[in-house]
């Protein structure tokens, strides 16, 4: 525990968390972590742009040869239902829409070898909690989420932006359960879990006083609070901590509350034509919103393609006629958020991800070495255009860009193969490595456990994963 | 940056080697002729011009030098090791500094003699006695880095435990020159402790590190990689000892993570080695973890004495005489009704509870306000429906409930509370079930390829471990457990008795070949028929659970009672009985009352909050770690936070209901009609999980779970704050007591009365009055409101 405070010195200092963090059964720092091993940051925040639903190589960043629609075509010959462009990278290139990311890709790192998971049966919501965890679900104990482990051992970058922020995803829609299990900081304890941002244009809201009241009335309220607390008699007794984290922790959110850091949650503040630019629909907004937060010191955001089942990337049908929209909806807010990322020099700081649970593949339903139960029927001969585009969850090839924050500038990392179906032949990387490389980057060292229920739980499973040197600078 | 590629170059060179070497001798120069250098110069600051400055120049400037000498060659030894660290950096920060400083100082000093002005020598002595601190905290953090960082503190008062830990229970002195075998089976058995607690985590069964296992004897004698790690007789030419002595951020200490062995730990080590490693067969047999007895015990009550009739008062009684501790004063009425009436159905009591207490003249009128508690059935039912939805992970909304992949039993759980069925029974019918209380065992099924280790049936193994018999077997699901002796196969014949088919034994997620056996984790408590069907295994599990010689599961139940009303068990964490109880008689002779007064959980919470210490002062804690440290000493009920359900409860009787009929999912008037609410709201038990009751800690219900988070954090103030819920009902609060009174003061008198229980003080009035005026506003009202709820004096129960 010692070793746990001085790593986070500065939480201590401007939250309750260094009293909430020990509550009963709150986790101990692990004995196994070698918390003395320094690791320079090349980072302070992370953006993952989180493409839910299975967003097909294929047909975004792994582009193959492209085999246009035609009536009675067979199904086993379609490989890019797109052709393909240029990328600013020599000899490197996209699928058609994507143009805007093509032009940044030089500014980052394009990984063409992640390598699902084999979870059997194929769910979203089950890669989704892979992802996002680095853990297979269930588990014995309740898992934290990526960015929970970083709000824990990296704190607040500026005290009064909670350090991580989901926006974009709503927990109402169908699997919404099955979402939130993935959603906590879990053992790590409340204060680090998620500040939900469902829709990024209401952002504001979550921030600033109740509705309908104004600033007076809110510093006035506080004001009260605080009065009458010392008037009465709790407020002479000696301090104890769950008196002492309430009032830290009132503090702290009043603080939020009335900061003119609050007005980064307020997209309507940002100049139109800006604006404009990331306005392709709520996702693009939530760019707009997460750049607007990483300018005044996030620690960690989640940006979402809202998940759905069947919406979205989710294409059990007209996969290609769908990811046209889709690719609209991404295409100009993530070149304008690496743009403007750069330009102010936060990038230099700041990894932005754009990574989606698994891949998809016209016909190959898991992967070819060990495929699962199809979902979607595939006709062998495609008469409709409906059926064109890519149904089926594949795990064995999917895209990952890296940008920032100590990635390599203008790299591309791994291979799939060229024909059907298309699967990493090189350099295959897992989530444990990305995981891994994520925390190295922040300087947060690879064996880092706590002690739960007295077994040591590692950021991924057992510890395992290395660093992936190959994508750093 | 060229700096450090010039010492990488250096580092290879023997010379650079053994000058950095030299600077552990060198460092003692600079401190002893700078300081008395100091010391010196304290003695003329009447008389600068004395016949000792020169003398003080002699040592200012081979002081110097050393120091500049000593910064140079600890450059050459910190790139050499491979050390680093935060001391380190302190270190050199220091070390630099100081020489750096003390080449102003020759300069100053030369100034000082020459110019001979006051000023030249006030700013010579600044600088002589700034360097001299400097080089004497450097001296320090040096230190720390050769002898570790507690080497000056481990021996100030106070602090002498971090050198017995508890796991030791051997006195090293008694060991002459010949050991017995009785003593060679105790010595090795405290050295297998040590490697339990501080080895087996890298190097057992478990995870192999360096291919050495220190679990059983064959492997600590085989030695890993790099060979044997003991010589028998031989401590110096031993590798087990020579890397646990070394210093913390030496290359090869063991253990490489986390804290260093104890010096008597060492000091263990090399006794045991010393006298040939000794390590009779059959020594394993003896456990090397604290495991708590099986069976119950009855002791026998104290001495009966005035005014402690309540037995738990007799056991605390005893326990704060052999502690010296003494009782605490006991509480007024109106900390006592608010407590009982929270505790026992987390409502807040009204004025009028009150007032009808304080005019009752019975002597026993607070054990009779306790039974009339426990006698309004719904309300009892719908307070501790939380606890034992945390418990048995029972959730109205949740993963696996879209794919039929779990059951909800709260309707059994309900009529169970509902009815204070008797525990034993009610485990019963959860181990052995039907299609209404199925789905505790029947865990959650997810879709897809689940870890070995989750599968149902190991679900039910570790559910009914954790929350039935305060035990852990997650870590033995997967291997042999390294926190405790339960080995995978027990895990595995424990599983297996919820299984359809025979599990095979899966070791770390691989297939073993090896089928499980069918056990109860105690042959004491009798066997099962492995070939038996599932339902006729399960039946057998419940009646062999249940019975009486099961002590450690009615130890469990009793401790999770006590620690609902008193803040904290008598085991902590109550999941892990085999912990050492604060009072084992206290337990157990709870535990056999349980038992034998008809498993009755009601007459156990009479009999807890009828008690003299129940009744008594809150103990408040300054940090939660006092609640679980080994040296926790009880003195009474401690200070809690109200749950999510008691918060929104309580704000639903005095301002507004917080949900809506459609968050409202478990209507207990469908079951039993005569369970139509006679409130105003519906209570936060019967609702879902949502944001507002996540944000103040009711937990998600994947996994069970049987403590909450009572400390607040910066998500849940936000909630609090301007979170659109409590708003809202705040708002109509604001509203309806507007119409009720419109005068500031009464209405002031009244919120008091209603939330706190008592009138406002002069100061508390003045306040409302400059908050309101002349009239109260709605507003004004809502966040007057707000500002009581948020309060400790409404949060806390005190």
């Amino acid at each position: 525990m010692k070793n746990l405070h001085t790593r986070r010195d500065f939480l201590k200092k401007t939250s309750a968390a260094a009293i909430a963090t020990m509550g009963m059964g709150a986790p101990l720092a692990g004995l196994l972590s070698s918390c003395e091993n320094k690791i320079p940051a090349s980072a302070d925040s992370v953006i993952l742009l989180f493409m839910a639903g299975g967003m097909a190589h294929t047909e975004t960043f792994d582009p193959k040869r492209h085999t246009p629609f035609r009536k009675g075509m067979e199904a086993k010959e379609i490989l890019s239902t797109f052709p393909s462009i240029p990328t600013k990278l020599d000899g490197i290139f996209f699928s058609e829409g994507l143009e805007n990311i093509a032009s940044v890709m030089d500014k980052g790192t394009l990984i063409r070898s992640y390598q699902a998971a084999d979870l059997g049966h194929i769910l979203h919501t089950r890669h989704q909690y892979h992802f996002h965890t680095c853990y297979e679900p269930p588990q014995s104990v309740v898992v934290p989420h990526l960015g929970s482990w970083i709000a824990k051992e990296k704190g607040a970058l500026n005290p009064v932006i909670p350090p991580f922020i989901n926006i974009g995803q709503r927990f109402t829609v169908g699997e919404g359960e099955e979402l939130k299990a993935f959603h906590s900081a879990g053992f790590l304890g409340s204060e680090y879990g998620p500040f939900l941002i469902p829709d990024p244009t209401s952002g504001l809201e979550a921030v600033r006083p109740p509705v309908g009241m104004d600033t007076k009335r809110f510093e006035s309220r506080n004001q009260l609070y605080k009065d009458l607390i010392a008037a009465g008699p709790m407020g002479e007794f000696g301090s104890d901590y769950q008196k002492e984290s309430l009032r830290q922790s009132m503090e702290q959110a009043y603080m939020l509350l009335n900061s003119p850091e609050a007005k980064a949650f307020d997209l309507s503040q940002e100049p139109k034509e800006n604006y404009d630019k990331y306005n392709t629909g709520k996702f693009g907004l939530g760019c707009l919103l997460a750049r607007r937060l990483v300018d005044q010191g996030a620690r960690y955001i989640t940006v979402t393609t809202e998940y759905e089942p069947f919406m979205g990337w989710d294409t059990h049908d007209n996969g290609h006629t769908r990811l046209k929209d889709m690719k609209k909806l991404i295409d100009a807010p993530i070149a304008q958020l690496i743009k403007d990322l750069d330009q102010s020099g936060k990038l230099d700081r700041t990894i932005v991800i754009v990574a989606s649970e698994f891949s998809r593949d016209m016909l190959t339903e898991g992967r070819p070495d060990l495929k699962v139960k199809d979902q979607v029927v595939v006709p062998d001969i495609v008469e409709d255009l409906k059926n064109y585009g890519m149904h089926r969850h594949f795990t064995d090839g999917c895209s990952i860009l890296m940008f920032g924050g100590g990635i390599k500038r203008g790299h591309v990392f791994g291979k799939t193969a060229d024909e059907r179906p298309c699967k990493t032949i090189e350099n295959p990387i897992k989530i444990d490595s990305i995981h891994q490389t994520i925390y190295h980057a922040l300087g947060i060292p690879s064996d880092l456990n706590y002690e739960i229920e007295k077994r040591p739980f590692f950021t991924t499973p057992d510890g395992h994963g290395k660093v992936e040197f190959g994508l750093l600078a | 940056m060229a700096l450090s590629q010039n010492a990488e170059l250096l580092s290879d060179f023997w010379l650079s080697q053994f000058l950095g070497r030299l600077h552990p001798m060198l460092v003692h120069f600079p401190i002893a002729l700078l300081v008395f250098a100091a010391f010196l110069e304290l003695h003329t600051l009447k008389n600068f011009h004395q016949p000792l400055r020169k003398a003080i120049g002699l040592l200012v400037t081979f002081g110097v030098l050393s120091a500049v000498i000593s910064a140079i060659f600890g450059l050459l030894l910190a790139t050499n090791e491979a050390t680093s660290g935060s001391t380190l950096d302190i270190h050199k920060f220091l070390g630099f500094g100081s020489a750096v400083f003390g080449i102003f100082l020759l300069f100053f000093s030369k100034n000082a003699i020459e110019k001979g002005d006051s000023r030249s020598i006030r700013t010579y002595r600044a600088f002589l006695f700034l360097t001299s601190i400097g080089v004497g905290f450097a001296g320090h953090f040096g230190a720390s880095l050769t002898h570790g960082e507690d080497y000056l503190t481990e021996v100030l008062p106070g602090n002498s435990e971090t050198s017995a830990p508890p796991s030791l229970t051997i006195d090293l002195a008694t060991f002459s020159s010949e050991i017995s075998p009785d003593q060679e089976i105790q010595l090795v058995t405290n050295v297998r402790s040590v490697f339990a607690h501080n080895c087996y985590k890298c190097h057992s069964g478990a995870k192999i590190e360096g291919e050495l296992r220190l679990d059983e004897k064959e492997f600590v004698f085989a030695g890993g990689e790099s060979g044997p790690i003991l010589e028998p007789g031989n401590p110096e030419k031993s590798e087990l000892i020579r890397r646990i002595s070394l210093s913390k951020n030496h290359k090869d200490v063991m253990p490489e993570k986390g804290n260093l062995l104890s010096k008597d730990e060492i000091r263990l080590l090399t006794l045991w080695v010393e006298k040939g490693a000794p390590w009779p067969d059959g020594v394993e047999q003896q456990s090397v973890y604290r495991v708590a007895a099986l069976a119950p015990r009855k002791p026998e009550l104290p001495t009966p004495k005035s005014g402690l009739q309540n037995p738990i008062d007799l056991w605390v009684n005893q326990y704060f005489e052999e502690n010296q501790l003494s009782w605490g004063e006991q509480i007024d009425e109106r900390t006592f009704i608010r407590r009982a009436y929270l505790d026992i159905i987390g409502l807040l009591p009204s004025p009028e509870d009150l007032k009808a207490l304080e005019g009752d003249s019975r002597p026993n009128k607070r054990s009779i306000l306790i039974q009339s508690l426990l006698e309004r059935k719904d309300d009892y039912t719908q307070h501790w429906l939380t606890f034992w939805n945390d418990a048995l992970r029972n959730d109205y909304t949740g993963t696996g409930y879209i794919t039929k992949g779990r059951y909800a039993i709260t309707d059994w759980l309900y009529t169970s509370i509902r009815e204070n069925k008797p525990y034993d029974q009610f485990v019963k019918e959860l181990l052995n079930p039907d299609e209404k209380s199925k789905g505790f065992i029947e865990g959650i099924r997810w879709r897809g390829t689940v870890n070995a280790s989750q599968r149902t049936e190991m679900q039910a193994a570790q559910n009914v471990g954790q929350v039935i018999l305060g035990l852990n077997l997650k870590c033995a699901s997967c291997h042999d457990s390294f926190i405790s002796d339960w080995k995978l196969e027990e895990s595995y014949a424990f599983a297996n008795i919820f299984a359809d088919t025979t599990l095979e034994v899966s070791r770390c997620e691989k297939p073993t070949g090896v089928m499980a056996k069918t056990e109860i984790l105690w042959e004491e408590l009798g066997e099962i028929d492995s070939l038996a069907p599932k339902a006729e295994k399960l039946r057998q599990l419940s009646e062999q659970l249940v019975q009486p010689a099961n002590g450690r599961m009615y130890r469990t139940i009793v401790n999770r009672v006590w620690k609902q009303l008193m803040g904290r068990g008598i085991v902590e964490p109550v999941d892990e009985m085999d912990n050492e109880p604060w009072s084992q008689d206290l337990l157990d002779w709870l535990a056999v009352d349980f038992v034998e007064n008809g498993y009755d959980l009601k007459r156990l919470v009479y009999q807890i909050t009828t008690s003299r210490i129940y009744q008594t002062q809150v103990i408040k804690v300054a940090s939660p770690d006092q609640l679980l440290g080994e040296n926790f000493k009880f003195q009474g009920v401690i200070q809690r936070r109200i749950t999510a359900e008691q918060f929104a409860d309580a704000v639903g009787k005095i301002a507004a209901p917080l949900f809506d009929s459609v968050e409202v999912k478990f209507r207990p008037y469908e079951l039993i009609p005569e369970a139509r609410p006679n409130l105003s709201y519906t209570r936060a038990s019967l609702v879902a999980n949502n944001e507002f009751l996540k944000a103040l800690g009711r937990p998600n219900r994947e996994i069970v779970s049987t403590s909450r988070d009572s400390q607040a954090s910066l998500l849940q103030a936000l909630e609090l704050s301007n979170g659109e819920k409590l708003n809202k009902a705040l708002a109509k609060g604001g509203e309806k007591w507007a119409e009720a009174y419109s005068n500031p003061e009464e209405f002031t008198g009244q919120i008091y009365q209603n939330a706190f229980l008592r009138k406002p003080n002069s100061k508390e009035l003045e306040l409302a009055k400059k908050t309101f005026g002349a009239k109260a506003e709605p507003d004004e009202i809502q966040d007057f409101l707000w500002a009581i709820f948020l309060s400790p004096e409404f949060q806390l129960i005190y």
